[in-house]
C-alpha cells in the first residue's frame, strides 16, 4: 500500500511532467550542472537542481510559492550543458506556468511581468510603452519614477513610440483567434 | 542578390530602431534583399515562460505564413530567432505539441508543413555572403580599433548553429573589417534583457560583469548582438551602473551592423549611430574622417 507521501510524490512529479517541457523529469541525474551554469543562482532560494529534487519528493506547495523559478531568464545556459538533455530551462518554465495557472503567488513582481508580457503578445504586436506602464502601475509607481530617466532617454529618442504598433488587422484577428483555441484545448484538459 | 523572407519583430520598430537602420544600409551594401513577412505578428517569447504552449502557435502561424514564400526566413532579434526556430523544432520532432497546434491553427485556416528554414542574420553573413566579399566592402578598416563581440543568449543557444559557449562570428566579421577582436570570457553570458522592469538589482549586476569583463579584457567598444533587447540593455543602462573605480561606466556600445556600416563608409546616421545612448560615436570617430585609405590609429 502506498503512503500518503509517495502518492504526493508522484502526482506533482506526473503533473510537471505533463507540462511542454516537463516531460524528461524523470530522468534527471541530479549532477547539478544546471544550477552551476545559471547566471542568476545566487538570487534561487531552490536552485534548479533542488526544485527537480523537490517536485519528485512531492513538495508542490514550497515549490508553487516559492520566488525562486520566477529569477530564471531563460538564458538556456543550463539546457546546452545538461548531460540528460532535460532543458531544465523549459522545465522551470512549467514550474511558473503551474504556479501562475493555480494562482500562487510567489512574492515577485517578475509573475506580474511575465502575465503582461503574455497580454501583450495577444494583442498581435507588444507596445512596450503600455506594458511598461501596466506593470509599474500594477506593481510600484515608484519603481516606475526611477525607470524615467531611461525611459525618457528611449522617449526622445523615438525609440519607444508613444502609439501602439500598426498591424495588419488579419493578423491581429488570426492571433486572437489561435490563443482562443489554445485556452479551449488548455481548459478542456486536454492540453497543458 | 540573395533574397530572404524577413520577421523584423516587434522590438525592431521601437528600441531596435538604429539597429533596423543599419540593417537595412547593410544589407543593400551587401546586396541582400530582406523581404518583410506581411502580417507577421509577435513571435510568441513574451509568452513562453508562462505559456510554451501559446507561445509555439503564435510562432507557427507565422512561420505557416513565411512558408509559402519558399525562401529561407531571416531574423535580427535573437528572441524572435530562438522563439520561431523552437517553434519550428518542437513543431516538427514532438508530436503531441504538433497535434494541438495544428488544431489551434485550424482556427485560421493556416497549416504547417515544417519545411521552412529560420536563420539568424549574422548566419546569413558568414554563410551566404562570406568574410571575403565583407571584406571587399570595406572602405575605411577599422585598423586599431579593440573590439568586444557581445552574443547573448539566444543567438545560439539553444539552436543556433555557432557555437554555444564561446561563438565566434562576429569576431569573424569584425575582423573582416580590420578590427582588433577582444576575447572576454562572458561573451555569450546573459545580460538579463528580460526582467529588467521587474528585477533591477539582478540586471544591474549581470551588466556589471559584463561591461566589466570587457573593460578587464582590454576592450575599448562592444560590437552587440543584433537583438534589441540585449543592445538596448547595455546601451542605455550604463548610467546607472558604477565600474571598479566607483565611475559610471561609458562603454561605447553598437549594434554589428551598425559597425559593419560604418566600415562600408556610411554616415553615423546611416547607421543609425545618433540614436545610440552609450558614447557610440566616441568609438568609431578616428576612423570617420578617412575614406578608403586606412587609418592608423
Ligand atoms: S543538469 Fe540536467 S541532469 Fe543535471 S541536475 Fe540539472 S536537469 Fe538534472
Ligand atoms: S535558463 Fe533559467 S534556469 Fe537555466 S541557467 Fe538560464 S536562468 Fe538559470
Amino acid at each position: 500500500m502506498e503512503t500518503e507521501t509517495i502518492k504526493e510524490a508522484k502526482s506533482f512529479v506526473d503533473e510537471v511532467a505533463a507540462e511542454p517541457g516537463g516531460e524528461k523529469i524523470n530522468e534527471c541525474i541530479q549532477c547539478g550542472v544546471c544550477s552551476g551554469s545559471c547566471p542568476t543562482v545566487e538570487w534561487w532560494q531552490y536552485p534548479p537542481r533542488k526544485i527537480i529534487a523537490m517536485i519528485r519528493a512531492g513538495k508542490r506547495d514550497m515549490v508553487l510559492s516559492s520566488t525562486s523559478a520566477f529569477n530564471c531568464v531563460t538564458c538556456y545556459s543550463c539546457t546546452v550543458r545538461c548531460p540528460r538533455n532535460i532543458n531544465p530551462t523549459q522545465l522551470i518554465h512549467a514550474v511558473e506556468a503551474i504556479a501562475e495557472r493555480e494562482g500562487y503567488k510567489p512574492k515577485t513582481p517578475t509573475l506580474t511581468l511575465h502575465r503582461g508580457l503574455r497580454d501583450a503578445m495577444m494583442q498581435g504586436r507588444v507596445w512596450e510603452l503600455r506594458l511598461a506602464m501596466l506593470f509599474y502601475l500594477k506593481t510600484s509607481l515608484l519603481e516606475g519614477m526611477k525607470m524615467m530617466r531611461v525611459a525618457w532617454d528611449l522617449i526622445s529618442r523615438g525609440l519607444m513610440p508613444l502609439l501602439p504598433p500598426k498591424q495588419t488587422k488579419k493578423g491581429g484577428k488570426e492571433v486572437t483567434a489561435i490563443l482562443k483555441a489554445v485556452e479551449a484545448m488548455q481548459k478542456s484538459g486536454g492540453a497543458k | 542578390m540573395k533574397q530572404y523572407t524577413y520577421f523584423p519583430g516587434c522590438a525592431m520598430g521601437s528600441t531596435g530602431k538604429p539597429i533596423q537602420a543599419s540593417i537595412d544600409a547593410v544589407c543593400e551594401v551587401l546586396d541582400i534583399e530582406l523581404i518583410e513577412l506581411e502580417g507577421w505578428t509577435c513571435c510568441g517569447c513574451p509568452g513562453e515562460s508562462i505559456n510554451e504552449l501559446a507561445a509555439t502557435a503564435i510562432a507557427t502561424r507565422n512561420l505557416a505564413i513565411a512558408e509559402k514564400f519558399k525562401l529561407d526566413m531571416v531574423t535580427a532579434c535573437s528572441c524572435c530567432y530562438r522563439n520561431l526556430l523552437a517553434a519550428h523544432v518542437t513543431y516538427t520532432e514532438d508530436p503531441r505539441i504538433r497535434e494541438q497546434v495544428k488544431k489551434a491553427l485550424a482556427a485560421t485556416n493556416l497549416e504547417y508543413n515544417g519545411t521552412l528554414r529560420v536563420r539568424n542574420l549574422v548566419d546569413v553573413f558568414i554563410n551566404d555572403i562570406g568574410l571575403d566579399v565583407i571584406a571587399s566592402k570595406v572602405q575605411r578598416k577599422l585598423t586599431g580599433m579593440k573590439v568586444a563581440n557581445y552574443y547573448g543568449c539566444h543567438q545560439t543557444r539553444p539552436y543556433g548553429p555557432d557555437d554555444h559557449e564561446f561563438p565566434v562570428w562576429q569576431d569573424q566579421v569584425s575582423e573582416a573589417l580590420g578590427a582588433e577582436t577582444v576575447f572576454f570570457p562572458l561573451k555569450a553570458q546573459c545580460c538579463g534583457g528580460t526582467q529588467l522592469f521587474s528585477n533591477k538589482e539582478m540586471i544591474y549586476k549581470l551588466l556589471y560583469k559584463i561591461l566589466d569583463n570587457v573593460e578587464k579584457h582590454g576592450g575599448e567598444c562592444i560590437s552587440s548582438t543584433l537583438c534589441p533587447l540585449c543592445f538596448t540593455n547595455l546601451d542605455a543602462n550604463q548610467g546607472r551602473i558604477n565600474n571598479r573605480n566607483g565611475e559610471k561606466f561609458e562603454m561605447p556600445v553598437l549594434a554589428l551592423t551598425q559597425l559593419m556600416g560604418i566600415a562600408f563608409g556610411l554616415s553615423p546616421k546611416e547607421v543609425g549611430l545618433n540614436k545610440n545612448i552609450s558614447p557610440a560615436l566616441k568609438a568609431v570617430k578616428p576612423y570617420l574622417k578617412s575614406k578608403v585609405q586606412e587609418v592608423v590609429k
